[in-house]
């Protein structure tokens, strides 16, 4: 606004100085032009007054000459008519009448010398017109001899001359130019030029009426001029062109030019000035406004930026709020997670240095110990969990987690989890439901060990979350592909456990929440399972989405797009054990459809039937078209039995007949008492089917890997600095019936082995972490030495490092397999089974 | 964007610099030229070529057509030939002035122009004196219209050349005419019955008139058979050996005119002192005078009838066979003893040149004197041309007649308005066919 008003202030000054300069110029131009035409009509006056005067002055002469010759008639007679003197006439003193060189009688009675005009003296006549039809005048001139007047000359003079002696033209001959008689008011002499006669042509009058000067004040001021023989100048607009309008008295007052000169005409030098002017105003006005308006600009983007600058503040601050909010938050949470973590790690503590107190005490009492010790376990693997998933956050969060890429079945993956969760859910009296549909492809490749952990996050949560005898639902559905390179997965666990209020699922899948707080609750756990799920779930390019409602359950869904291994073999084990169609009883059609499209993914053709019957009658039709049977268990009366039984003698003991059931089915036995059958657990999968074919075919292996995992004779080299460790290691190496000598760290290790005769060993355990020389160097250094056996002895690394990447780390380092800590005994019998007999084999 | 508004302002910006530096270099270079402090004037030759001309008053505001006209044709000679045409003018002031006949008679007696417009009767008379020269060498001359020719043609030299042919008539207000029922009158007699109309219904003097042109009724009524019976050379022939008398002509359009000034219809004292169409001319626009009379021209020019407010038609003048168009042949001649002989003759060759004729023909609706242009009348002057297109017309003025028509039949209706008996005037005809005959 203050702009506005300095602006306009400064317009305001501007304006009032250009108005006034402009005035000032108008002004002085005006009696500039005034000055100047006026000095030009002085200068015509002149001429025309100093023509009468030499035309008197000749005339004198004349006069003279006359009055010398004896007879002045036959001077005048003979006097040449010239376009000066056009009539030259005499009347002798006393007489009216006289003689003139044009030959007639001459009198005086037509010229009418009573205006008073007189030049030099002598009268001259009112204008008139003459014998050659132009306008002429008469000057009187006495002739005398000593003294004696002889009589009067009178010359006529044409206007001609006086025409003749005038500018032709003036002011760029846009001026016009009128002499007029005073006394008759009549115009006698008028410009020639083409265009010239609008201005009218005749008289006073007639020059009034045709440029419409019709003012009675201007017209009696000029008859006032005209009277009294003065000069009289007035602006009036001739045909629309402001002009200057002017009657200039010539012979005192005896004619006057009469006319006008357009200002423009007068004033040229001046317009080009108010030109210049103009232009110099216009350019200041668009120097001074371009000033304004980049000054404006200017002050536009200041505000701009500090408003921006403002924001920017405002938004820092705003996240700087945030950030404290979250920061306190997120500590408060963390110290709500220490508070849970102290009390859910003392509370397995509690648990195993209580039964570790009893367990002393009561050493004797075998059954004691047992239970002791089972309990010890049990809380030995809750906390090794809570450990688990601590540092799994702490992995995930500082980005050090990588995807452990490779070939899967689906169908093992669900197993494994149904084997884990299907237990948990039974000793809480839950109904779980695996559904499997539309799932063409079962091998695919992914981190089956992050996927099995998703899936176990979500359902132990709905194990957890769930009452008993609640029911969960594990549904694996195949979607539509987006693309023929994979598999496109959606995993829905659902239940109808206590559910989730709408503040608590914004936040369920931030680190340290729970849904209830620990210390309150009898749910265990640490609170990062589902940042764990949904930060695993986003790094294989997924999704995960939850809802919920309070008393009603919840749904986890979770989206993958996992790749579809190029050409697998599974195509090829049917057709070398010539199964080329199946028989598939099924009371869902659903589930029928379901297996038929993965059985076609294996190149194998299927008959599907909806119940016992329908099979017995389908194979009576063609006893040779099917290699096997697969029957629900639980198909309608008369059921699958049956079925079977049936089935059995229309098909021959060699074709086998296998049982889809549930994980808990009950009359298994019966089933598997007619031979060359087996069960296979819901939901099907074509590889489970596979593996319990081949298991069907190579039955009592089992035991005998059993026996062969033995480590019985075994003799091993341990890096171990940790004593209670090494113990363990020593304690379980000798149930197992094998030695094991314990160094401190991988130094030792190197030398000890070094120092060995060659199958002294016959492996070594290694830990990681050690001090003087760490487990991956002391590998290196082992596989390093000069000796034959240096790079073919089995160095096993044992390790409280337990993810992918310390695996392969220690892969890299040279070792041959990696057993994280605590030991699971099992496992570290088979990979000792698996290195030791390879080494062997080599 | 911030970056294009940006660039829009650096170019903003250099334009202006730009447009600031130009005006600078503008205004520093437009010094003096070169190192010259000496002018030198070079006044061109002139070729002046002085035209004398009667002039209509001027009205503020009002273009003058036929004027302006006339201007286009003298700026193509003054553009063609490099001369320069100095108008001299000369209009009464009253019917006590000199008139522009008698001044042009003087001027050229006197030598004192180069070309002159001059009327049907100075032509005649000038010419006869030889006073003008003979015009049949320029080019133009071979494009007019026979008609105009024989019309300037004395003792066989071709003496004026006009423009157009001027052509007199009846300008009538129609819509009073059909206010009370009337038709153009083609007759002297339905004339009368007009006027006697008019006169009944408050127009006292239903006729406006001026001291110059009230002959075109006379010769209207005079030679209606003279020249469209067949016989014109030979009556002709018979007038100017004096076996045929003029005042036998003239008497019938003579007593015409008597009886129009016994029932008033013209105010002869009025016509008398009236100057053309500034004396009736204001009463007919106004629409207290339903007839008056003029020639083509006027009918285009708004100085004269060319703006009315009623629906005017200009008809011929009542005469036995109809109406008749009055044509009298004005012209531009030269003086025989010119001072600018050749420019004249080069300036009059092209103003009458059927380019030029073209163009002043265009402009102003007339009948061109060149037999090679044509132009579309105005719907006013349809009757009238439609008569001279079917070759119904007399002329006004005729050089081949030995006593002078136009000039002599004006002046002698004049005394007819100051009170003369038609036997006077007739008798005034007979001792002018005499004199004539006496030459």
């Amino acid at each position: 606004m203050s702009l506005f008003l300095s602006v306009a202030l400064v317009f305001c000054v501007l304006g009032a100085v250009v108005i006034f300069v402009a005035q000032r110029i108008s002004r002085e131009m005006s009696d500039s032009a005034i000055q100047n035409l006026s000095e030009s009509l002085d200068l015509i006056q002149s001429t025309i007054e100093m023509v009468l005067e030499s035309e008197a002055e000749f005339q004198s002469l004349v006069a003279r000459e006359v009055a010398k010759v004896e007879d002045p008639e036959h001077y005048i007679r003979s006097f040449e008519k010239n376009q000066i003197m056009v009539k030259t006439a005499f009347i002798p003193a006393g007489k009216t009448e006289g003689y003139s060189n044009t030959g007639e009688t001459f009198t005086a009675g037509e010229l009418d010398f009573s205006a008073g005009g007189m030049v030099r003296g002598m009268p001259v006549s009112q204008s008139y017109l003459n014998h050659m039809g132009t306008w002429a005048y008469t000057i009187q001139c006495p002739v005398e001899r000593d003294g004696r007047g002889l009589g009067t000359l009178y010359v006529e003079y044409v206007y001609d001359l006086i025409d003749n002696s005038l500018p032709n033209g003036f002011y760029d001959r846009q001026a016009t130019l009128y002499i007029m008689d005073t006394q008759s008011q009549r115009f006698v002499l008028k410009p020639k030029g083409l265009g010239m006669r609008s201005a009218g042509h005749l008289n006073l009058d007639d020059y009034y009426r045709a440029n419409d000067i019709v003012d009675a004040g201007i017209r009696a001021e000029v008859a006032r001029c005209l009277e009294q023989g003065e000069n009289a100048l007035f602006y009036h607009d001739i045909r629309g062109v402001d002009s200057l309008n002017y009657m200039w008295s010539v012979n005192d007052g005896t004619s006057y030019l009469v006319g006008y000169v357009p200002v423009e005409a007068i004033q040229q030098e001046g317009r080009s000035v108010n030109q210049s002017i103009l232009i110099v105003v216009l350019v200041m006005l668009a120097a001074f406004l371009l000033c304004c308006t980049l000054y404006y600009i200017n002050q536009r983007q200041q505000i701009r930026l500090r408003r921006e600058r403002e924001e920017e503040r405002e938004v820092h601050n705003r996240q700087l709020a945030e950030a404290l909010h979250a920061a306190q938050v997120a500590s408060s949470s963390k110290t709500t997670f220490l508070s849970n973590m102290s009390h859910d790690i003392r509370t397995p503590m509690n648990a195993v240095l209580g039964f570790t107190t009893l367990l002393a005490k009561d050493a004797d009492d075998p059954a004691k110990v047992r239970e002791y010790t089972k309990k010890i376990m049990a809380s030995g693997q809750h906390l090794l969990s809570l450990i688990n998933d601590i540092l799994d956050v702490s992995k995930i969060e500082s980005g050090k987690v990588v995807l452990n890429l490779s070939e899967f079945t689906l169908g093992d993956l669900v197993s494994s989890v149904d084997a884990i969760i299907q237990p948990m859910a039974a000793a809480r009296g839950q109904t779980l439901d695996v559904e499997v549909d539309g799932v063409r492809h079962e091998h695919l490749i992914g981190d089956e060990t992050r996927i099995n952990q998703i899936l176990i996050n979500l359902l132990s949560n709905a194990v957890k979350y769930t009452p008993e005898g609640g029911h969960i639902w594990f549904r694996i559905l195949g979607q539509r592909q987006r693309s023929s390179q994979f598999q496109h997965l959606r995993v829905e666990v659902e239940d109808n456990g206590y559910g989730m209020t709408p503040e608590f699922l914004t936040t369920i899948f931030d680190a340290f929440t729970r849904a209830e707080n620990s210390t309150t609750n009898k749910v265990q756990g640490t609170g990062l399972g589902m940042a764990i799920t949904k930060n695993i779930v986003e790094m294989m390019g997924g999704t995960i989405d939850v809802t919920s409602q309070v008393g009603k359950g919840s749904l986890f869904r979770v989206e993958l797009e996992l790749r579809i291994p190029e050409g697998h073999t599974e195509r090829q084990f049917w057709e070398q054990n010539g199964i080329r169609r199946i028989l598939v009883a099924h009371a869902s059609p659903d589930c029928l459809n379901n297996i038929q499209l993965m059985l076609e993914d294996v190149g194998v053709g299927m008959d599907g039937v909806t119940s016992a019957e329908e099979a017995v009658a389908l194979s009576m039709g063609a006893p040779d078209g099917h290699q096997l049977a697969l029957l629900d268990l639980d198909l309608p009366s008369p059921g699958a039995l049956s079925a079977a039984r049936q089935l059995r003698q229309l098909l021959g003991d060699a074709v086998p007949i296998l049982f889809l059931a549930h994980f808990d089915a009950h009359g298994t036995e019966e089933a598997l008492a007619l031979g060359n059958t087996g069960v296979l657990t819901k939901p099907f999968f074509v590889t489970a089917m596979r593996e319990k074919l081949l298991e069907m075919q190579g039955s009592g292996h089992g035991e005998a890997a059993e026996a062969a995992n033995s480590l019985a004779g075994l003799h091993f080299l341990a890096a171990e600095d940790n004593e209670i460790n090494a113990e363990i290691l020593t304690e379980l190496l000798a149930v197992e019936e094998a030695t094991c000598e314990v160094v401190e760290n991988g130094q030792l290790a190197v030398e000890r082995f070094a120092a060995a005769p060659e199958g002294e060993f016959h492996a070594i355990l290694m830990d990681v972490q050690m001090p003087v020389m760490n487990g991956y160097d002391a590998t290196r250094a082992i596989r390093a030495l000069a000796r034959p056996d240096a790079g073919t002895i089995p160095i096993i690394a044992m390790t409280a490092n337990a993810f992918a990447e310390d695996e392969r780390a220690a892969l890299d380092a040279g070792m041959n397999a990696h057993v994280a800590k605590p030991l699971d005994v099992q496992l570290l019998k088979k990979v000792i089974h698996d290195l030791t007999h390879q080494s062997e084999r080599n | 964007m911030k970056l294009q508004h940006k660039r829009y302002l650096q170019r903003l910006a250099a334009a202006c610099l730009a447009g600031t530096m130009a005006l600078s270099m503008i205004s520093c270079g437009g010094g003096q030229q070169g190192d010259k402090n000496l002018i030198t004037s070079q006044a061109g030759e002139e070729r002046p070529v002085n035209l004398f001309s009667p002039m209509e008053k001027t009205l503020p505001g009002v273009e003058n057509v036929a004027r302006n006209a006339f201007d286009l044709t003298i700026a193509m000679a003054e553009e063609q030939l490099g001369v320069t045409v100095a108008y001299r003018t000369y209009t009464a002031e009253d019917y006590q002035d000199k008139t522009y006949d008698d001044v042009t008679l003087d001027r050229v007696r006197s030598n004192m122009d180069d070309i002159y417009l001059l009327n049907p009767d100075v032509i005649q008379i000038l010419g006869e004196e030889g006073e003008l020269a003979d015009l049949s060498g320029l080019e133009c001359a071979k494009n007019l219209r026979e008609v105009v020719k024989v019309a300037n043609t004395v003792d066989g030299k071709l003496v004026a050349i006009p423009q157009e042919m001027v052509a007199y008539g009846l300008f009538l207000n129609m819509d009073l005419f059909k206010k009370y029922g009337l038709e153009p009158p083609n007759t002297p007699e339905e004339f009368l019955e007009c006027c006697q109309v008019f006169q009944q219904n408050g127009y006292q003097t239903p006729v406006g008139a001026n001291r110059w042109w009230l002959e075109v009724f006379v010769l209207a009524i005079a030679y209606a058979d003279l020249y469209n019976g067949g016989n014109t050379a030979r009556e002709i022939a018979a007038l100017n050996s004096g076996e045929a008398k003029y005042s036998d002509y003239m008497r019938p359009g003579f007593e015409f005119l008597q009886q129009l000034i016994d029932h008033g219809y013209i105010d002869p004292e009025k016509a008398l002192v009236s100057e053309a169409i500034e004396g009736e001319g204001p009463d007919f626009m106004a629409q207290r005078t339903p007839i008056v009379m003029a020639y083509w021209g006027a009918a285009n020019t708004d100085t004269a009838y060319g703006a009315p407010d009623f629906e005017m038609q200009v008809v011929g003048l009542p005469s036995h066979l109809g109406q008749m168009p009055v044509m009298p042949t004005t012209g531009f001649g030269i003086g025989a003893n010119s001072q600018h002989m050749e420019d004249a003759m080069a300036a009059l060759d092209v103003i009458l040149s059927d380019e030029a004729l073209r163009t002043y023909t265009n402009v102003n609706k007339v009948i061109s004197s060149s037999k090679n242009v044509e132009a579309d009348c105005i719907p006013a002057l349809k009757p009238l041309n439609d008569r001279i297109q079917q070759n119904y017309y007399v002329l006004g003025s005729n050089a081949g007649m030995k006593l002078e028509q136009w000039g002599n039949t004006c002046i002698i209706v004049r005394e007819l308005l100051a009170g003369a008996t038609v036997d006077e005037c007739m008798a005034r005809f007979d001792q002018l066919q005499a004199e004539t005959l006496a030459k």
